[in-house]
């Protein structure tokens, strides 16, 4: 399960409440013992407290939550957000430079021109293909990352590193990072909450919101696209309403006459009044899912009236609902290597995008209209991009482009980004990050920062080390990217 | 940073790093604090002295700057009185008589010193003013040096714990307060001291079910309730306790106690890869047959330690006393060990095992933080440094860091020499045949592969491409490499074959198949994990490691106990002669088990009691140092201690001792007169005025479960039942499901049904029903169990798939049982789950519950998935059916169930 909220619990236990930094957890383990022994007080070693109370970070936060947007597979920055006019002058040409292919196979030299139209958009001017129509209206929003870079190979290893840290298996992902050290603001829903596609789980399925060595409770929660959405948290279906109901007062009855014999015992008043919790949270998980509520321009607005976008749109909605909520961290998965367009990525890129693109921008919108925005760091982007030669030169219809983790795009807003910018640049053909490079971590480092975390204080004692999502890995904060620079 | 990576996390280190390190606020996870432990305030009218006060105040606070290493800051050092008075670099440290005068008082006064943000507390601070204002008093006179010896004192040598175990006569006690046994005698006589008496003796079948799970972890059946109701004799419990003893399952329940401080893990850990270690369970099987056999402790400990020096190797075709002594050793095999995976630091990942294996020993044998002393001092405890290099130094010739063998390379095969001669004949006659088909093949097809890309070359450069392709890649020339460049595609070989023709390599797989065919039909290779020296290897020599930095070995130490544990009727020896081993561990293992060593038995009983008890006599089983609690019962801490010597090492004598006395067979509340009273002097009941109820473990909820469900399977022994992840991210008893993309096979043929200790403990995959009832993370073990009482937990039973089908599982034993009669089935529940017929009020509120849901369901009635199986029952599955299973999860989700009294 993954999410728990400690009640004060059996007389030997002294639980501290959450306030983060020393004084808490000291006091966790300022147990008083030996009443009838001695006068001291000793650390427990056993006793650490781990919960998802709120807590204060290290400075004053800009982000308070944040939804990303997990694009899998590499969307082709060339055909969407990053125009590159001398691909199309190459068109077929061989390729002047030396390429770095993951599939040599079907690898080619020619080059691949851009099939797709780019125009300037917004007040700022940024050019955006004519597949993001939508991300068009949000541009003076958003802060155009144009020189990302994992710069290792696949999409295991790259989504691993944006999602984790390092290129490492089995390490905690950066919304169990961010619940750790913030807590939820909400405790009667999941601090963290990971919506999966109904089709399938991208790459790496379960891990992308594994606490990895954290403690569990900074699990991502999946909210699944079908019942049970939340496991353990919904109702098996033949049991909701009145049959738990008279459960849990027949189940109060028991526990109570037992509590009667044995008064004074706190842990079973503990644990029925855990039972009171559940059940709130059930009804709170239920009500932050019911999109009953919402007016008619809004579903609209998410493209909720459309079967192209109804689906990732409802998920969009969502997160909005769970962040205005408290929830502190959402991740909206797509499905397995979507955006992987390895062959006909002239009919599978456009698809993609009009799955997507509505409902993304639309999520901005409504952020900013209700005041969201602010305080919600909005990400856009997958692990890697695309090359800018053919792959599967076979006929037109079949042209695909490899992989490419030397430089892609991504885009972030609100949370304490700026609006209407571009950052960095890839080489004149997009294949390697040229100016203002930002890799995963400068990317980890600017996000704590928003949330007034100290990449070099948020750590998880392990093993006798300290650990942390940088992990001593150079970085920096991307001051450019900022409203408030550093 | 590096010797920040080496050592163990202990609260002392923490302590010191702070000060090295003030930049870092550890968050949550471990957390530096101050505290005033040692150096307890000195009674009233007693003098202030170094020794018993002040010195342990310096050594936890200052010592390692102002005395113990090398280089001493401000050249004071703060270890004997007439150092202090000699000062350092600022002048003498005290005025005797005098504070205000005195460095030392003024500047911790202040808050100067200690650096940091630990400050003294103001009672050590006063201690401190006292002894100055006093004279600076020490109890005798001081040496005049500092030797290896003399580190430890007099006062630290007086510590309850070390002191030789020695058999207290029970106290005399009033025979009208149902005193049976000299158990008793030792509470009672606390117990009136506090004006304060037992509670009365539990029910009957209270003391059953406590007895049930204390002995075997499962509940009783109606048939074994009934039959114990039934008899009235009063050994009617002593037998119960007999047979329960008898029961092969206790063997499971009581191994899986010690499991938890071995650190019994199926999987490496260490790093993020967390490799699987398939051979781990014979370790598991051993301790569950050993505990069964009762198997004297003081032979289980030596097996443990040493059972490979115990057998001539070299170790093959073993037989069951050989086998049983090699697998003992995975005890010593158990520790995160991360030496075979890529990529890592490797001889720091050696010295973690070390450094951890060092843990798990004295944390479960000696009930010490040895571990605290790997990079400096132990600030509490008298344990210098050097003493864990010579404890180490016990271990180091199997461990041997300078010849250091993989977790595969300590495996032992466990081929006959018929069975391996058997693998070398279908080797060379069966699958080499097919391996040099398959290589040829190969050959063949990557070629024709080649020749297909090749004709996308202009014609003109055929010849020179090919002559690149056959070049291998680091010796092309630059035109060669120019060709791959514009020709990308020209890269066929062995590992991009299927890219270009999945038929070829669909081809190459099948042969792969039969090559593995072949293979398979050479005789199963099992191996054990255990730990073995190479006879005649160069032995290693164990260096202190200054600040635990294996980088920077200092002096050379010999093997030996701790210091302050030595006899001088027992050495360690560097090489035993007359064994093919060096000996080393056997011999501290006969020390240990001698009867002599003050701590083990000690540790040992109050682990048992503290099983039976819920809380140790010695609160902290692991630390019966300076910094761990004191015993709540020091005298019935030895009693207990010389009988289960004097008992043949016997655990099953040392259940039957506490489960027959009166404190132990106490009912869980007191009545209503004595409890108030009870409750002021002593609400913790540390003295023992009734009996703690107890959670069940995350084990044992899950296999309560399954018991009243009838799902158990019973079955012993055999590998772990594997743990995977389903698309929720949940961890759950099956196979496939790799990375989540397609739902686990859960139905494993009833191995999903086995008892929770059979189940794969993968440190990165805990299983989610165990985890969210606090099942222990290994690393390297687990020292004590924690138990929350959290949502998540109410979560699980209200909607888990493993909550509605157990409980459904549960609904259909019942109705089999009792077919028609719903009050029959009813009772049978409530016996099954609470060990006790319900009470006429009961009995129709259950009823009345379940013809209410019964009615919905009626009305309602639940859409069943379907599947094959599910529709052949559908018939079987009317309204009641689901009224009766929502009733039995009530059952198991209640306190009642959860709780033992």
């Amino acid at each position: 399960m993954n999410f728990e909220t400690h009640q004060k619990s059996a007389r030997r236990h002294f639980l501290a409440s959450g306030a983060m930094g020393l004084s808490s957890v000291a006091l966790a383990w300022l147990l008083q013992r030996d009443g009838l022994l001695a006068e001291e007080v000793k650390p427990d070693l056993q006793k650490r407290v781990f919960d998802v109370k709120p807590k204060s970070p290290h400075a004053e936060p800009q982000a308070k939550a944040m939804i990303s947007l997990w694009m899998q597979g590499g969307p082709s920055h060339m055909d969407l957000t990053d125009p590159k006019p001398l691909l199309n002058k190459y068109h077929l040409k061989t390729f002047p430079g030396k390429i770095k292919y993951d599939n040599a196979a079907e690898a080619s030299s020619r080059v691949l021109g851009s099939p797709w139209k780019f125009s300037h958009r917004g007040e700022c001017g940024m050019e955006l293909s004519e597949l993001l129509p939508h991300t068009g209206e949000i541009a003076d929003d958003i802060t155009l990352i144009r020189s990302m870079q994992t710069g290792v190979n696949n999409h295991n290893q790259s989504i691993i590193a944006m999602n984790t840290g390092k290129i490492q298996r089995g390490r905690p992902a950066l919304g169990s990072w961010l619940t750790y050290g913030l807590g939820s603001e909400n405790e009667d829903l999941p601090a963290y909450v990971a919506l999966t596609d109904p089709k399938s789980l991208p790459v790496e399925g379960v891990s992308n919101w594994s606490n990895g060595w954290l403690p569990s409770v900074y699990q991502g929660t999946v909210v699944r696209s079908a019942e049970p959405r939340i496991w353990n948290l919904q109702t098996p279906k033949h049991l909701r309403g009145m049959p738990q109901k008279r459960f849990l007062s027949y189940l109060s009855n028991l526990n109570r006459r037992h509590l009667a014999k044995r008064s004074g015992e706190l842990d079973l008043q503990a644990r029925i009044a855990s039972y009171e919790l559940a059940a709130r949270m059930q009804i709170s998980a239920k009500e932050a899912l019911d999109l009953r509520g919402e007016s008619t321009a809004t579903k609209k607005l998410y493209g909720l009236d459309d079967p192209v976008t109804e689906e990732y749109g409802t998920r969009c909605l969502i997160a909005r609902r769970l962040v205005e909520r408290g929830v502190r961290f959402v991740q909206i998965f797509t499905s397995y290597q979507l955006w992987d367009h390895h062959r006909s990525i002239g009919s599978d890129l456009p698809a993609a995008c009009a799955k997507t693109d509505k409902p993304a921008a639309a999520l901005v919108k409504d952020l900013n209209q209700r005041g969201l925005l602010d305080s919600t760091v909005v990400h856009w982007g997958g692990e890697m991009g695309r090359l800018p030669v053919i792959q599967n030169d076979v006929n037109v219809e079949r042209f695909g482009r490899d992989h490419n983790t030397y430089g892609f795009s991504m885009w972030v807003a609100g949370g304490g980004f700026r609006g209407g910018y571009v950052h960095g640049a890839t080489d004149e053909w997009g294949h390697y990050a040229a100016e203002n490079i930002v890799k995963h971590t400068d990317y980890h480092y600017t996000l704590l920062h928003l949330f007034g975390l100290a990449p070099e204080k948020l750590v998880y004692k392990r093993n006798g080390r300290e650990q942390s999502l940088i992990d001593d890995q150079p970085g920096r904060i991307v001051s450019e990217l900022l409203k408030r620079p550093v | 940073m590096k010797d920040l990576f080496s050592h163990t996390v202990c609260a002392t280190c923490l302590t010191w790093r702070r000060w090295t390190r003030l930049s870092t606020i550890v968050l949550a996870g471990a957390v530096v604090v101050a505290f005033s432990i040692v150096g307890h305030a000195a009674e009233r009218n007693e003098p202030v002295t170094f020794e018993k006060h002040v010195r342990p105040i310096l050594k936890a606070n200052c010592f390692h700057c102002h005395g113990e290493e090398e280089e001493i800051e401000s050249g004071l050092d703060l270890r004997l009185r007439q150092l202090i008075v000699g000062g350092g670099d600022s002048g003498p440290a005290i005025v005797p008589g005098d504070p205000e005068a005195s460095l030392l008082y003024v500047r911790v006064r202040d808050g100067e010193m200690p650096p940091g943000e630990n400050k003294l507390p103001v009672a050590s601070v006063n201690i401190i003013r006292r002894w100055i204002a006093d004279g600076a008093k020490t109890l005798r006179p001081e040496p005049t040096e500092i030797t290896r010896e003399l580190r430890i004192t007099t006062e630290e040598r007086q510590f309850w714990s070390f002191q030789p175990i020695r058999k207290p006569n029970a106290p005399h006690v009033d025979p009208g307060l149902r005193g049976r046994t000299p158990i008793d005698a030792f509470v009672l006589a606390r117990l009136q001291a506090h004006d304060l008496g037992f509670a009365p003796e539990a029910d009957k079948t209270v003391l059953l079910r406590r007895a049930f799970f204390d002995l075997i972890g499962l509940p009783p059946m109606p048939t074994e309730t009934e039959q114990f109701v039934a008899d009235d004799s009063p050994e009617a419990y002593s037998r119960l306790i007999d047979r329960l003893l008898d029961s092969p399952h206790y063997g499971e329940r009581w191994g899986r106690h010690w499991l938890d401080v071995a650190g019994y893990a199926d999987s490496e850990g260490y790093t993020d890869e967390d490799r699987e270690r398939p051979w781990a369970y014979h370790y598991r099987n051993y301790v569950i047959r050993s505990l069964n056999a009762d198997v004297p402790w003081d032979q289980f400990i030596r097996e443990q330690l040493a059972g490979d020096e115990m057998v001539t190797p070299p170790y093959q075709d073993l037989d069951p006393v050989e086998f049983d002594r090699l697998a003992a050793t995975g005890f010593l095999r158990m520790a995160p060990d991360g030496t075979a995976t890529g990529g890592i630091d490797l001889p720091l990942a050696q010295n973690k095992v070390i450094a951890d294996t060092i843990k798990i020993v004295s944390t479960s044998l000696l009930g010490l933080s040895v571990g605290c002393a790997q990079c400096h001092n132990h600030r509490y405890d008298p344990i210098p440094q050097e003493d864990y290099y010579s404890f180490r130094a016990i271990f180091e010739p199997a461990y041997n860091p300078q010849s250091w063998r993989s977790p595969f390379g300590r495996q032992i095969s466990l081929y006959t020499d018929a069975q391996r001669a058997t693998a070398e004949k279908i080797e060379t006659e069966e699958v080499k045949p097919v391996r040099d088909r398959f290589e040829n093949r190969r050959r063949e097809l990557i070629e024709i592969t080649f020749q297909r890309e090749l004709k996308k070359v202009p014609e003109e450069k055929r010849a020179a491409a090919r002559k690149a392709w056959e070049t291998p890649a680091d010796k092309r020339t630059p035109d060669q490499k120019e060709l791959f460049r514009v020709y990308p595609s020209l890269n066929v070989n062995n590992g991009t074959l299927y890219l270009y023709d999945q038929a070829a390599a669909d081809e190459l797989i099948k042969i792969e198949k039969k090559i593995a065919a072949a293979a398979d039909t050479k005789p199963k290779q099992e191996y054990l994990r255990a730990l073995t020296e190479i006879p005649g290897e160069k032995l290693p020599e164990t260096r202190v490691f200054s600040r635990g930095d294996h980088t920077q070995p200092r002096d050379a130490v010999s093997p030996g106990e701790l210091t302050v544990l030595q006899s001088d009727t027992f050495e360690v020896p560097v090489n035993d002669e007359a064994l093919p081993s060096t000996g080393r561990r056997l011999a501290y293992a006969n020390w240990l088990t001698s009867g002599k060593h003050p701590l083990v038995a000690r540790v040992l009983v109050n682990r048992v009691w503290l099983h039976h008890f819920g809380r140790g006599l010695v609160e902290t089983p692991s630390d019966f140092g300076f910094l761990g609690a004191k015993p709540t019962h020091p005298e019935l801490l030895d009693w207990l201690a010389t009988e289960f010597i004097a008992s043949g090492w016997s655990l099953k004598h040392l259940h039957r001792l506490i489960m027959t006395s009166s404190v132990y067979r106490q009912a869980s509340q007191s009545t209503p007169e004595l409890s108030a009273h009870s409750e002021t002097v002593d609400p913790e009941n540390r003295l023992y005025w009734r009996k703690s109820i107890r959670r069940l473990e995350a084990e044992t909820v899950r296999d309560t479960v399954l018991a009243v469900s009838g799902k158990l399977n019973r079955k012993m022994f055999g590998p772990p039942v594997p743990v995977t992840p389903n698309t929720a991210g949940q961890y759950v008893i099956g196979t496939g499901g790799r990375g989540g993309e397609l739902d686990p096979d859960t139905d494993l043929d009833g191995e999903e049904s086995r008892r929770s200790l059979y189940v794969q403990v993968r440190r990165s995959r805990p299983l989610s029903v165990l985890r969210t009832f606090d099942s222990p993370r290994m690393e390297p073990n687990c020292e004590v169990r924690s138990f929350s009482t959290v949502a998540p937990q109410s979560l699980l039973f209200m909607n888990s798939d493993f909550s509605i089908q157990q409980s459904e599982a549960f609904a259909q034993r019942l109705r089999e049982a009792a077919p028609d009669d719903l009050a029959a089935q009813v009772r049978r529940g409530w016996k099954l789950a609470f060990a006790r017929a319900p009470s006429e009020e009961e009995l129709t509120e259950a009823l009345a519950f379940i013809e209410e849901q019964t009615a919905h369901f009626t009305e309602h009635p639940p859409a069943e998935k379907k599947s094959e199986k599910d529709s052949e029952k559908e018939s079987e599955r009317p309204p009641e059916f689901y009224g009766l299973a929502n009733f039995c999860q009530t059952l198991v989700s209640s306190n009642e169930f959860l709780y033992i009294d």
